[in-house]
């Protein structure tokens, strides 16, 4: 049987969030179809249908095999929308990463207290807006200078936190996992699951021959966080740790109509001012209270405003959920050319692929990168989404090729403001000379002030490209006839997928 | 037996503390100093306690509870010197941030020559424009997060509280609730935030890399010499000491210790010195020039001057004990086997702690000759010199040199100064000198080339502060301060039988003569005919343009050799609209009045003018210029001096951007918003 050669990259483009399609070609015999994600920000299943139905006719509705990279929305949204496209979706694999393992105890304990963490994100996200709905939030601005920009900025924030709370949690109240990874799980026909560690190499799969999976994450987690603490002269390790959330979630979760439980108390009750008859027989008023709740003096309260350490555990969540992304280098045999699929791989899980002893002698995780010729941006261009000295500097090959998910006409409140990073954007145009695919340039600037679009440098890079380069390049980009699409009652044109073939041969 | 029923106020109130944190309590060769007593002048106190410069209210709004306020007048805490410390009383946590808040509130009137009066809250109705705000509020127990915050908006601290996975697991109990609110630096550094409003608010807009950084390294570097003036706690650093006494690394050790790690305040003196990992020997970190060029992020920034200022205070404590060097190694510098001699202790902590009081007044009192807006750290060091030279005038241990050499080490130069020397940095004198006499034009004696109507002009405005610096040296109530000298600024038009002309309205007659353009001139704000096509608005009832007065206070200081210095200072504001034209020019809006374009900002100018009463002159102006004023000498035509707005545009636009924290940039909209908290998403990592 002859080896894998070449691999067709379909990136589609129903806006931010990765869904991919990839095309294993031993010559010009198509002989295996793998999807990575299925996710998108939003979007109704009227919109999203064309895209699912490209899906379903480009692998004649049978999946050799399916990775779920994590478990944010905008990575399995499709899964949910369009469940009745995908009903007859045959799979025969599905892999995940090792976290989401039903049944192991050390994960399932794990889970249970991030699941705790998740409603607390979703209930102070609610919290927020129920503020800013019922007037509290500007009654206690009201008077001061600035009062309306004081407003805006506090709504600014509600949206922002919605919307990492929403990557979580679809529909109103939070009930575990995503629907998207629930149908994943329980709805779709799917033959074997695989739940991948760090440092495995998969090999040898079925009409495959030549290709190897390396799992460079995510990392085991319980020594990641072993491994964080205890670094001279610091005594807390503020913030980086979802734990030091602890006692805003459980404030947050705490039942507001029951009695105060002495778990939540930081101190011994009897130093709790009691306004309850029951336990006092007068019901004595400290100055303190009366100063607080003074007429006048309503801007000097501070209600709510601890509610905005929630963005805290937002960033916190956030980054721990793309940390748990399945990360996959694929290499070729015959040339040992790698893709590189990280799903949103933050910087705490690009260190630790650097700590990975592969079972192959001379094999480093440096060797991998510096032989990737096309890079899947993590985290759709964010700051943090691509290391540097231990990811993106090591990737020195010529032929570097990258996509990132990036749509601007439909991505998440906040995110514009963090993608694209501009130096990753500066070293990949330097590294692929402009061979950067993005889901949509539009609207999309290179500057702060707005003055020069994205587009414009990408061009400019290309020029770095030789006369042969380019030629390949635009022989091996494909971009379909544009479909209509319809989008909030709106229809318009656009194509669905660009296409990247990766040369695998020497 | 006289007066039994009616005794002597007390003079203090002793309140028992810890000197840094309660983790060090838990280790056994820190326990012993980690408990002191802070002396604070008596007061009288309601429950909270709620005193008359801060009130601390401990509502915890996360459970939507308040804890028991401490009442320090009751006689068994009185006697005790307070509650004894303890993590697990909320009465101690509320007595502890008084002590600590109160002690920093003193240490700035002591070095200041005036006392602490607060940021005033802004209105939303331009008639009223401001309010008093009588007491800082401070708020224990407010947050559930590892931060603590001032909220300008506020006027209010909030502290939080966290539970902490302790990685050090022989300091603290795992799990165990870490209180922001008992931690001697960050109770300090909260409070410098909240003073350092009070003097100048605009530092809280971010026009260039230092302006953050500056808030936040002035606020540590109180803290940290806060600290230090306590010798108790010298002392037991210094007994450590074995073998080289010249080796002074104890001190920067100690300054990082004591240092908390809870969010970004430890990484404040990063720049001190480090662990090396080989020798595990704790080293000072070499200054490196280009630090200060590249670190644009607020809190690794400040570290720079923090560890400059630092470096400043260790070469004069070098100098200090010096000679007690001598006598105790005979010469050599090397110590004989065993424990430090006591009294030897005794001294070298005393001089340490002297030290560390003489710098923190010298960077405290800078404040008065720093320009009101845009500051950088290079503005600070000419600040510091001159302040210094005003007051002290023998410089015997040399302390200024310390500062320009800790200062031109790690590349920190002010702008448009050709040498780094003591006389070069100090602020040009204008030697502007009024005559007492009133009545003709030789009212002013100046080398510097102004004209009779400016003269005469400056010499009313002169008589005018002469009368402030009279009326108000007398008031000590705090909020009488303040509404004597709003009369001032603003006037009384209200009582036409007393109507008295306010300085706002008398800057504005003075420089509407003509020929007064040496004014304009000299304060780099746009005074002249055509101020309108320079982004600038005109005053809503005459064809002048806008400008604020703000910050006009009285300072009376008394040096070490016992004279007095007596200055009336305020500050003027004006502010331009600019945006960069595609074709790179810079173009002009009117604040308030054109639609502000897209990549429009706003730029301050101002200027601090300093007068000196005893010799009766006009003797600083210290600008941050709206013009461009070595054009219009050479030229004879104004212009915005566009070498700030570009740099200010470069800043706000592209290199403070990308340096935002991660949660600023998801959450805060732009450099400029900040949620009206800068100093909570500061802190926010």
């Amino acid at each position: 049987m002859s080896k894998i050669n070449r691999c067709k990259v379909r990136m589609y483009r129903a806006g931010t969030g990765d869904c991919f399609l990839l095309k294993f070609y031993a010559g010009r015999a198509r002989k295996f179809t793998m999807m990575i994600d299925g996710g998108v920000w939003q979007g109704s299943e009227e919109y999203l249908r064309p895209f699912a139905e490209n899906i379903m006719e480009a692998c004649d509705g049978k999946l050799d095999l399916l990775v779920i990279t994590h478990e944010h929305r905008d990575h399995v949204l499709m899964f949910d929308r369009c469940k009745s496209t995908f009903k007859d979706l045959e799979i025969n694999q599905l892999w995940f990463g090792w976290t989401e393992e039903d049944g192991d105890k050390d994960v399932e304990e794990w889970k249970e207290k991030f699941g705790d963490k998740k409603k607390a994100l979703h209930l102070a996200a609610m919290a927020v807006s129920d503020r800013l709905a019922d007037g509290s939030m500007q009654m206690s601005l009201a008077g001061n200078y600035m009062e309306n920009a004081m407003y805006d900025a506090r709504f600014q924030f509600s949206e922002v936190l919605n919307g990492f709370s929403d990557l979580h949690v679809s529909g109103g109240v939070y009930k575990g996992a995503l629907k998207g990874m629930e149908v994943i799980k329980n709805q779709l026909n799917v033959k074997s699951i695989r739940y991948c560690k760090q440092g495995e190499i998969i090999r040898n799969l079925n009409n495959l021959e030549g290709i190897h999976f390396y799992v460079l994450g995510p990392p085991n987690v319980y020594e990641q966080v072993k491994k964080e603490h205890g670094k001279a002269g610091e005594s807390y390790d503020h913030n980086k740790d979802i734990e030091d959330n602890e006692l805003f979630s459980l404030a947050i979760l705490r039942n507001k109509n029951g009695p105060l439980e002495d778990h939540l108390l930081p101190f011994d009750r009897e130093f709790l001012v009691e306004n309850d008859k029951l336990q006092k027989e007068t019901l004595e008023v400290p100055n303190t209270e009366n100063v607080y709740n003074a007429v006048g003096q309503e801007w000097r309260k501070i209600d709510y405003n601890w509610l905005f350490s929630a963005g805290n555990l937002a960033l916190r969540m956030n980054s721990l959920t793309n940390n748990l992304s399945l990360a996959l280098a694929i290499e070729f045999e015959e040339s040992g050319k790698v893709m590189l699929f990280p799903g949103d791989a933050e910087f705490g899980s690009w260190e630790s692929w650097h700590k990975i002893k592969w079972p192959v002698p001379d094999l480093t995780t440096e060797k991998l990168l510096n032989r990737t010729v096309f890079y899947k941006v993590a985290h759709h261009l964010s700051h943090n989404g691509t290391a540097a000295s231990l990811g993106l500097e090591m990737m020195t090959h010529e032929d570097l090729v990258a996509m990132a998910t990036l749509d601007f006409s439909n991505i998440s409140n906040g995110w514009k403001s963090t993608m694209p990073n501009r130096q990753i954007i500066k070293e990949l145009l330097k590294r692929t000379k402009g061979r950067l695919i993005l889901v949509s340039e539009d609207e999309i600037f290179y500057d702060f002030n707005q003055q020069e679009t994205l587009e414009s440098q990408i061009k400019k890079a290309q020029q770095r490209m030789n006369d042969k380069e380019k030629l390949e390049f635009e022989k091996d980009l494909d971009k379909p006839k544009p479909t209509k699409l319809t989008r909030g009652g709106q229809t318009f044109e656009k194509e669905l997928y660009f296409e990247y073939s990766v040369d695998g041969r020497k | 037996m006289k007066n039994i029923n009616n005794p002597r106020k007390p003079a203090f109130r002793k309140l028992r503390a810890y000197a840094f944190d309660p983790s060090l309590s838990l280790k056994i060769d820190t326990v012993e100093v980690n408990e002191m007593e802070y002396t604070l002048p008596w007061e009288k106190l309601e429950k909270g306690p709620i005193g008359s410069y801060i009130e601390v209210i401990d509502y915890d709004p996360t459970l939507d509870r308040y804890y028991e306020p401490v009442d320090l007048d009751e006689p068994y805490i009185l006697v005790e010197n307070g509650i004894r410390p303890s993590e697990s009383n909320p009465k101690f946590h509320q007595q502890m941030v008084y002590a600590v808040a109160m002690t920093t509130i003193k240490n700035f009137e002591k070095a200041l020559g005036r006392k602490v009066i607060w940021s005033t809250r802004l209105l939303s109705d331009p008639q009223k424009y401001e309010e008093y705000v009588h007491k800082l509020r401070i708020y224990p127990h407010a947050l559930r997060a590892s931060n603590a915050y001032y909220s300008p908006h506020k006027k209010a601290i909030l502290f939080g509280y966290f539970q902490s996975r302790a990685n050090a697991a022989d300091i603290h109990m795992p799990d165990a609730i870490v209180f922001t609110c008992l931690s001697h630096d960050i109770i300090a550094h909260e409070v410098t935030h909240a003073i350092l409003d009070g003097i100048f608010r605009h530092y809280n807009e971010p026009t260039n890399p230092d302006v953050l950084a500056f808030h936040e390294a002035f606020a540590d570097i109180v803290a940290l010499f806060q600290h230090f003036t306590f010798p108790e706690v010298l002392k037991h650093q210094i007994a450590k000491t074995r073998g080289n006494l010249e080796n002074q690394n104890l001190l920067g050790q100690l300054a990082q210790e004591f240092g908390s790690a809870i969010g970004g305040y430890g990484s404040l003196r990063d720049a001190i010195g480090k662990v090396n990992p080989v020798t595990k020997q704790w080293e000072a970190t070499k200054p490196n020039p280009e630090d200060y060029q590249k670190t644009m992020e607020p809190h690794h920034r400040g570290s720079i001057l923090v560890a400059a200022i630092f470096e400043a205070f260790l070469t004069i404590y070098k100098k200090r004990v010096a000679d007690l060097l001598r006598i105790a190694t005979g010469g050599t510098g090397i110590l004989p086997e065993g424990e430090l001699h006591p009294d030897l202790v005794n001294r070298m902590a005393k001089e340490a702690s002297k030290a560390a009081k003489h710098v923190m007044n010298m960077c405290i009192r800078a404040l008065d000759y720093c320009p009101p807006v845009d500051i950088t750290f290079g503005d600070y060091l000419r600040a510091i010199i001159t302040a210094d030279m005003d007051l002290i005038k023998n410089d015997d241990h040399e302390y200024r040199l310390a500062f320009i050499d800790a200062f031109r080490k790690r590349g920190i130069y002010p702008t448009g100064i050709k040498t780094l020397s003591i006389d070069s940095l100090k602020q040009k004198e204008l030697d502007i000198k009024f005559n007492d006499r009133e009545g003709s034009n030789d009212l002013v004696k100046s080398n510097i080339d102004i004209n009779e109507n400016t003269k005469n002009y400056l010499s009313i405005l002169n008589g005018y502060l002469q009368e402030y610096g009279e009326e108000i040296k007398y008031i000590t109530d705090r909020e009488e301060i303040y509404r004597t000298t709003t009369k001032f600024i603003r006037g009384n038009y209200d009582n036409p039988t007393q109507l008295i002309e306010g300085l706002h309205q008398r800057w504005a007659i003075t420089i509407e003569e003509p020929g007064t353009e040496a004014l304009s001139e000299m304060t780099g704000l746009a005074f002249h005919p055509g101020f309108e096509n320079l982004g600038i608005k005109t005053d809503d009832n005459f064809y002048f343009p806008q400008f604020s007065i703000q910050n006009l206070r009285l300072i009376s200081r008394v040096g070490p050799d016992g004279n007095l210095l007596n200055q009336v200072v305020f500050s003027i504001f004006q502010k331009s609209g600019v945006y960069i034209q595609e074709n790179g020019q810079v173009g002009h809006f009117v604040p308030d009045i054109d639609v502000q374009p897209n990549n429009g900002f706003i730029i301050y100018g101002g200027c601090t003018l300093l007068f000196d009463l005893d010799e009766n002159s006009l003797k600083y102006i210290i600008s941050k210029p709206i013009l461009d004023v070595e054009k219009y000498t050479l030229e004879g035509h104004y212009i915005i001096d566009e070498e700030r707005v570009r740099a200010q545009y470069r800043y706000q636009f592209d290199e403070g951007m990308e340096q935002r924290s991660l949660y600023n940039k998801y959450f805060g909209i732009g450099l400029n918003n900040n949620f009206s908290e800068p100093f909570a998403m500061l802190h926010n990592h």
